[in-house]
């Protein structure tokens, strides 16, 4: 055993079969990850975005059969660069980065090259990052590296002690970071993004403690074995499917009888709840076989089928009659992360030429705006994010591309369409670049929705359900009722200094709550214009833009 | 009169009662239909009683052109103590005018009429007038006006699109406003073009674009600052514009009631002719 042990270095196959692991036991455990969104808003979930960020970064490592390790990291590396959503999403993809680099030239690794390359992984995630916070994923890929490099140089150091010792150092800094930021302590959780890495190092380590037992009992008996984790560590063949999820609404349901059946037809496998409501989340290729399964169980609610094997999303408009004559003078291209049917019309009204869909819940990948860019007869477009978590993944496209990009940081929808509206053809891109960005900070954004989550943010306590409201990003007012949120926010932003307040309506809000808002604030703020447009965005009744 | 010929424009000039007086420059008015009404422009209406009207208005009111007849009766006239007419009209690209002028003066035998289309609209038509005006004869007044034609130049800041649109002088494609939203077009009316030079979503931000472009089309010969019912924005532009330019005779006027028709209230201009 000992020799065994000892023989094992971190290959390909190992590599691979090791981030295979990492994507089942993240994928059933990503939940929990989303359930530590600090931010009561409904907002891109950190445990999705670093999913689907995985996912990309294996979806080219599971073709291959390569027997370096270095040449799996490099696919890794491209994969999760190009599948990179939200910020956790971005840096983890600048783990994978760092990783590929130190371990570039080598077919596979003794346990101190191993630790060395987390290490190493762990400082390009520092420097890719402008302003490095302790308490994040940062600190928690940091501490990972570190344990690393104390197991590897104790003189019984084998691989899977150097993964468990990584994975238990990112858990011990997972458990500190709520001592590093406030905003943690408030929220009284963990961070999301260095808890998703701990799972990631955990998986590693699941997979590769099993591939050595396994190894153990072939050679015994030749016998497949069942994995001893309750998590299925079966890994897909084919395409990654459909993302498949609803919920059933019966009585006396066996969760444990519904994840058997429905186990044998996926990965990824979630089955949760009461006897009365049960959750299912399943990456399966036959969505149906599983919707009738499930149906013979109760009534199937929320049913919501994606196809992942795409990963891309529709792009939804493209007006290019691509010839020469539908280009525009400076041979500029734009390109804006929309959701909402209104907002989509609304932007394409504005003279976008392609609409990704996406924002507040589901963050866009940099592939997703690659293709985008790709798509359009320019060889230099603008690029509008339109939300926060955003940004990092759009920031990446720069450089992945011939085109000339430019990111304008736009954090939110008016500041998007401020920017969309001072894009002007006859300017060049540099011009427009610094038009835009400065109209888009000229603007004042206000969202109002509810909280997804009891929590302490900014000082306030605020319960599940209430409506709270935004300013910038920042959580400023918490109340029962959206029209007394609004005002609180449009007089701490003192209205005698703008003259106009657009209301972008969502889905949610009724064409009570729109008129008792609209009068609310005419009759509060007879000095303001306001526009009210049909938004049509999810999880947000209402967002404004005052300028 | 020292002046042989005579000197005639249209409504839409926006010709200041005091130049028309004056430089005894004749205004032949175009007409404003509100439904079944039909009123001549500064004639039967004033622009305070059209704006109040147009406000309140379910449906944008119509304008014509004055019949070829309207011109025929006017030339009439003035070929009684004139020998010759220059007729300066709004531009051939939005309104029948200039046609219905030449079509009434070929009906006035004996009287030469130089009908000149300007390819623009309001006080640039005025300048052009008191121009001729001040010339000595037809000959020299025709040259001083027509060379003048391509350097005048209308630049607009709409309130909304909403009145130039149902007018269908502009699309919203046209003024790069194909959205919903209600945008502030800054249009440029030149070269028998209207051209859409840039789109503000609040009238603050408006004024200082407009008065930014203005200043990359500097050096003008003659400047005016126009409004619909905005005479406040108006005054304060000119203000600011006459300490950049202190030799400079800045009139402020009022858009008449056919080209409020299509510009809305609260619309402002700065209309020059260029040097």
């Amino acid at each position: 055993m000992v020799a065994a042990t000892k023989a094992i270095g971190v290959d390909g196959p190992l590599f691979k079969r090791a981030l295979l692991g990492s994507l089942s036991w993240l994928g059933a455990n990503h939940e929990e990850v989303n359930r530590l969104n600090v931010f009561p808003v409904p907002d891109g979930d950190t445990g999705t975005n670093m999913l689907l960020t995985l996912q990309s970064a294996v979806e080219d490592v599971k073709e291959s059969n390569a027997a370096e390790v270095s040449k799996i990291a490099k696919l890794a590396s491209h994969g999760s660069l190009m599948g990179a959503r939200g910020n956790s999403g971005v840096i983890l993809s600048q783990i994978f980065r760092g990783f590929a680099r130190a371990v570039e030239g080598k077919s596979s690794l003794t346990p101190a090259e191993l630790a060395a390359a987390f290490e190493e992984a762990a400082n390009a995630a520092y420097r890719a990052v402008n302003k490095p916070t302790e308490g994040t994923i940062l600190t928690v890929a940091r501490e990972a590296g570190r344990a690393a490099a104390t197991a590897a140089g104790s003189a019984d150091a084998n691989v899977p002690r150097v993964i468990a010792a990584a994975a238990a150092g990112a858990r011990a800094a997972v458990l500190k970071t709520p001592s590093q930021l406030q905003i943690l302590r408030d929220a009284g959780v963990v961070d999301a993004g260095g808890f998703g890495l701990q799972l990631i190092l955990e998986g590693m380590l699941k997979s590769v403690e099993e591939s050595e037992s396994a190894a153990a009992i072939f050679a015994e008996t030749k016998e497949p074995v069942s994995p001893a984790s309750q998590v299925s560590l079966t890994l897909p063949e084919g395409g990654w499917g459909y993302c498949t999820e609803f919920l059933i609404e019966g009585s006396n349901l066996d969760t444990e009888l519904i994840r058997g059946q429905i186990e044998a037809l996926g990965n990824s496998v979630l089955v949760v709840g009461e006897p009365e409501l049960v959750k299912v989340h399943v990456h399966t290729d036959d969505p149906t076989s599983v919707i009738n399964i499930a149906g013979g169980y109760g009534k199937l609610l929320k049913l919501n089928v994606g196809d992942m094997s795409t990963q891309h999303r529709r792009i939804l408009e493209y007006e290019g009659a691509a010839g020469p004559a539908a280009t525009r003078p400076n041979g500029v291209g734009i390109v804006a992360v929309v959701a909402g049917r209104g907002l989509v019309d609304i932007f394409r009204g504005l003279g976008i030429d392609a609409i990704i869909e996406g924002g507040q819940t589901m963050n866009p990948s940099t592939q997703d705006m690659l293709n985008a860019i790709e798509s359009l007869p320019y060889h230099e477009v603008v690029l509008l994010p339109n939300n926060g978590n955003v940004i990092a993944a759009a920031k990446q496209v720069i450089g992945l591309t011939k085109k000339k990009v430019h990111v304008v940081e736009t954090h939110s929808v008016p500041q998007g369409v401020s920017a969309a509206v001072a894009f002007r053809p006859e300017r060049t891109g540099e011009e427009n670049l610094r038009v835009m960005k400065a109209e888009a900070e000229r603007v004042q954004t206000i969202e109002v929705t509810h909280a997804v989550r009891d929590t302490r943010s900014n000082g306030m306590k605020v319960k599940k359900g209430d409506v709270i409201g935004l300013i910038n990003d920042r959580l400023e007012f918490a109340g029962a009722d959206y029209a007394e949120v609004v005002k609180q926010a449009l007089s701490k932003l003192g209205p005698d200094s703008y003259e106009l307040v657009t209301v972008y309506r969502g889905e949610q809000a009724s064409d009570a709550e729109m008129a008792r808002l609209e009068s609310e604030i005419r009759s509060q703020y007879p000095g303001l214009e306001v526009e009210v447009q049909q938004g049509g965005q999810q999880h947000y009744p209402f967002i404004l833009s005052v300028e | 009169m020292s002046r042989s010929f005579a000197v005639v424009t249209d409504s839409t000039a926006d010709l200041p009662d005091e130049w028309r007086d004056r430089y005894a420059i004749e205004v032949v008015p175009l007409k404003v239909l509100f439904g079944k009404e039909t009123f001549r422009d500064r004639v039967d209406m004033t622009d305070e009683q059209f704006f109040a009207r147009l406000a309140a208005s379910s449906s944008l009111p119509t304008t014509s052109a004055p019949s070829p007849g309207e011109f025929a009766d006017v030339y009439t006239r003035l070929a009684q103590d004139h020998d010759g007419c220059i007729s300066i009209h709004i531009g051939e690209q939005l309104s029948a005018t200039a046609e219905a002028a030449r079509v009434g003066a070929s009906s006035v035998d004996g009287f030469p009429v130089n009908v000149i289309d300007s390819q623009t609209v309001s006080m640039p038509i005025a300048f052009l007038c008191r121009i001729a005006a001040q010339t000595a004869s037809l000959a020299e007044a025709t040259e001083a006006v027509q060379r003048r034609v391509p350097r005048s130049r209308v630049l607009a800041l709409l309130d909304t699109l909403r009145y130039v649109e149902m007018g269908g002088r502009l699309s919203r494609a046209q003024a790069m406003i194909g959205t919903m939203l209600d945008l502030k077009p800054l249009l440029l009316v030149a070269d028998r073009e209207i051209k859409s030079v840039d789109r503000v979503r609040t009238r603050s931000r408006a004024i200082p674009r407009m008065i930014e472009f203005f200043r990359t089309e500097m050096p003008v010969e003659t400047l005016a600052v126009m409004h619909a019912q905005a005479p406040g924005d108006a005054e304060q532009i000119a203000r600011e514009l006459r300490r950049e330019l202190p030799d400079m005779e800045i009139p402020v006027g009022q858009i008449g009631c056919v080209l409020g028709t299509h510009t809305g209230p609260k619309a402002l201009g700065l209309v020059y002719l260029k040097k």
